[in-house]
């Protein structure tokens, strides 16, 4: 029995010092060449990937003394990966991070104050550099910008007989009525449109038309009862036939981005971010349209904003703090990296970059650079970083519930406004 | 009792002791494993679920807090619902089709070693993430079982994944689907029944179903109840199928959010591990509690035959 004991407090030690393993670090890693080995972790898709080992092998030629080693992933699994390495103190050096994340890892003090490491963005596009900065430091450099889009398809729009709308002037009665001329005018079981309401950015630009906004410095910036009338018009597209049915709809969110409808020629008008426009272009095989989203008079007050696609963000706890510094410098700003990189991660906020790769883009690219520059005179405020506890904000699971008629929109509104705000408050 | 036989006696336990030390040193690999990869993070695990672990930052004592928080969680009792559905349908499901196909393929058919493995085939490959995608692609609103339905001219099938009506449902069919397992232990207990008692069972007249219910039924007793036990204890930790099927949501309307999901979702995506450990170990109690009741009940009903 006395044995039994001893294996016991053995265990519970064992067990606390696992936990309790995941202070410390910040020791520099070195490989038996001699070289400074850095770990970098991204998400994205083939294409992404290619680009990103390229840029990497351009890096590695002229520091000879940095080994970068890429962790390349998906989106979905990403950020359990990274709340799990983080956990374990075995956090990757560079980390490409996302504005929804970022305040639930800096304000935590996960990440490195890189303005204060010393990296460049003097270069940067004016309101692009604070998209990574909390009240405690920059924790991200903008790795590209992207606006909320309307995706037009005209191969759809044809076939139905419907003309596009002029997206300068278009208001919201209108997106519906054109919506559900093209579900009438289709043939093949086309539909107007892709049900907006559980898309987050057309919310959110939806609630700036209102006056209001997803998140400000104090946190939730709307109320349930606006959130109710989005809800409401949501449910009334989806029943004049402008949207796809509740099952439908529901169905897509759990789809890859390449079998949804929008890349299969199903919808003539859906939503995404600027920058996976491209993708759009390839999957669906058309010369997909970028409008702006509508707004609420008709008088061009869009409220869009500029947004980071992603970031580039360095561990708090990395010991290799000078060559992440070097590396995340030339991903920002080295111009022949912009060349590799291309719009592929959002147009770059380094004007010189930007200027350097216009010339080389392929069609979608050069869309979505012209789409970016002729909204930039009329962007809105520029938005707040999601608070913490603001990225699980799950308008796919309240906004299901609405379409499929098991609770009212208000109700819904009420329920998604409350969970919201606690879990923001107790994030804060 | 005479001295030889003492003796005799004394030397047996020095051989057994003897034998014991060679069995526990075999054993040292599994009991090093279960020491550090399993008894170790348990523990760990029950120390952590008294605390907030943002994961990020070090855990902080909070006493009972999650524990507490638990009970005023309106998705964490309807994570129980759906679990507690799943196995209460799925389990029993699963170990008739199993029992019923084990029954058939005892019958002495051609062909058996062929059946066995045709049969076991989905216990192997259900739990896959393959299988799943497969299965969410099947139950499509557009896949291969609508389908099926509309060209026998049924007009509007429901997206069966989509509804939260029949989402669980098409779950569940995934679990019973892979009665492989269960029922190769099934048919090991069939061939264990001697055949003389259905010999002079049909002598003296009684037919195919009583001899089912008077002799096969009570002699397997013990093997059902191994069974149920141990599907019961799995059916409770299913995660895969309800992640990939939902494509981690858990969703429509939280309708295929499992306990072991919604877990899942606290610990890693909301950064909650202590939460999630308070409800690991929450799940241990239930695990715990149904297979006590199961052990209690088994005596009105599982037949030794020694």
């Amino acid at each position: 029995m006395k044995m039994m004991n001893k294996v016991a407090a053995g265990v519970v030690t064992i067990g606390l010092a696992l936990t309790g393993c995941a202070a410390g670090g910040g020791a520099p890693t070195t490989n038996d060449q001699g070289q400074t080995v850095i770990r970098f972790s991204w998400w994205g898709n083939d294409t992404r990937n290619r680009l990103t080992e390229e840029v990497i092998a351009l890096f590695e030629e002229q520091n000879p003394d940095i080994d970068v080693q890429g962790e390349p992933g998906e989106w979905s699994g990403y950020w359990d990966r990274l709340a799990t390495q983080m956990a374990a103190g075995d956090a990757p050096d560079v980390i490409q991070m996302d504005e929804k994340y970022i305040a639930e890892y800096g304000e935590r003090g996960a990440l490195l104050d890189l303005e204060a490491a010393g990296v460049d963005v003097s270069r940067f596009a004016p309101g692009t550099v604070d998209t990574g900065r909390l009240s405690s430091g920059l924790f991200g450099i903008n790795a590209g910008i992207n606006s909320p889009t309307v995706i037009a398809n005209p191969a759809v729009f044809e076939a139905a007989g419907v003309a596009i709308p002029d997206d300068t002037t278009w208001t919201w009665d209108d997106l519906a009525q054109t919506a559900q001329a093209i579900t009438e005018g289709s043939s093949d079981g086309a539909v107007g449109s892709q049900n907006y309401m559980m898309v987050e950015p057309i919310m959110r630009v939806w609630l700036r038309q209102q006056g209001q906004d997803e998140f400000n410095e104090d946190g939730v910036a709307f109320d349930a009862e606006t959130l109710g009338q989005f809800f409401q018009q949501g449910l009334d597209l989806q029943q004049s036939g402008a949207f796809p049915s509740a099952s439908v709809a529901s169905e897509e969110l759990t789809k890859p981005v390449d079998q949804t409808m929008g890349a299969t020629n199903r919808l003539g008008l859906f939503y995404y971010w600027s920058n996976q426009v491209k993708a759009f272009d390839n999957a669906s095989g058309q010369d997909l349209q970028i409008l702006r989203p509508p707004s609420m008079n008709g008088d061009g007050d869009h409220e869009l904003w500029y947004k980071a696609s992603m970031l580039w963000s360095a561990s708090g706890r990395t010991g290799n703090q000078e060559a992440v510094v070097k590396f995340i410098n030339f991903l920002a700003n080295d111009v022949d990296a912009g060349k590799i990189l291309g719009v592929e991660r959002g147009v770059p906020a380094n004007l010189d970059v930007r200027e350097a790769v216009r010339p080389d883009l392929q069609a979608s690219d050069a869309k979505i650079v012209e789409y970016l520059e002729s909204i930039e005179s009329e962007l809105g405020d520029p938005m707040t970083v999601t608070p913490v506890g603001g990225a699980d904000i799950e308008l796919g699971r309240w906004g299901t519930e609405v379409i499929l008629e098991r609770m009212t929109p208000q109700a819904a509104a009420e329920g998604l406004t409350t969970e919201l705000t606690s879990k923001v408050q107790a994030g804060a | 009792m005479s001295a030889i036989g003492e003796l005799a006696h004394g030397e047996r336990q020095k051989d057994e002791s003897r034998d014991n030390k060679a069995g526990y040193i075999f054993l040292t690999p599994w009991l090093i494993g279960l020491v550090v990869i399993t008894i170790g993070p348990m523990l760990a695990s029950l120390y952590l679920s008294f605390t907030s672990y943002p994961l990020l930052a070090g855990p902080t004592w909070t006493g009972l807090t999650n524990y507490i928080r638990m009970f005023n969680d309106p998705r964490l009792l309807n994570s129980l619902v759906v679990t507690f559905t799943y196995v209460v349908v799925g389990v029993p499901l699963q170990l008739i089709l199993a029992l019923a196909i084990a029954v058939l393929l005892n019958t002495g058919m051609k062909g058996l070693a062929f059946y066995r493995s045709v049969f076991y085939l989905p216990s192997l490959m259900g739990s896959s993430v393959a299988i799943a995608l497969l299965w969410r692609q099947m139950f499509g609103t557009t896949g291969l079982v609508n389908q099926l339905l509309q060209s026998l001219v049924v007009e509007n099938p429901p997206g069966w994944i989509a509804d939260p009506s029949t989402a669980l449902g098409t779950i569940i069919l995934l679990h019973v689907w892979t009665f492989g397992s269960p029922m190769i232990i099934f048919l090991a207990g069939l061939r264990q029944i001697p055949t003389m008692y259905y010999e002079a069972a049909s002598v003296d007249g009684a037919s195919k179903w009583t001899q089912f219910r008077t002799i096969t039924l009570p002699l397997l007793s013990p093997i059902v109840f191994f069974n149920l036990v141990l599907q019961i204890i799995g059916a409770f930790q299913a995660f895969t199928q309800a992640f990939i099927v939902s494509g981690g949501t858990g969703g429509p309307a939280d309708s295929t959010m499992f306990f072991t999901l919604y877990l899942y979702q606290q610990g890693f995506t909301n950064f909650q591990m202590g939460y999630a450990s308070a409800m690991a170990w929450l799940l241990v109690i239930i695990i715990g509690i149904f297979t006590a009741i199961n052990f209690a009940v088994s005596k009105y009903w599982v037949f030794y035959d020694d």
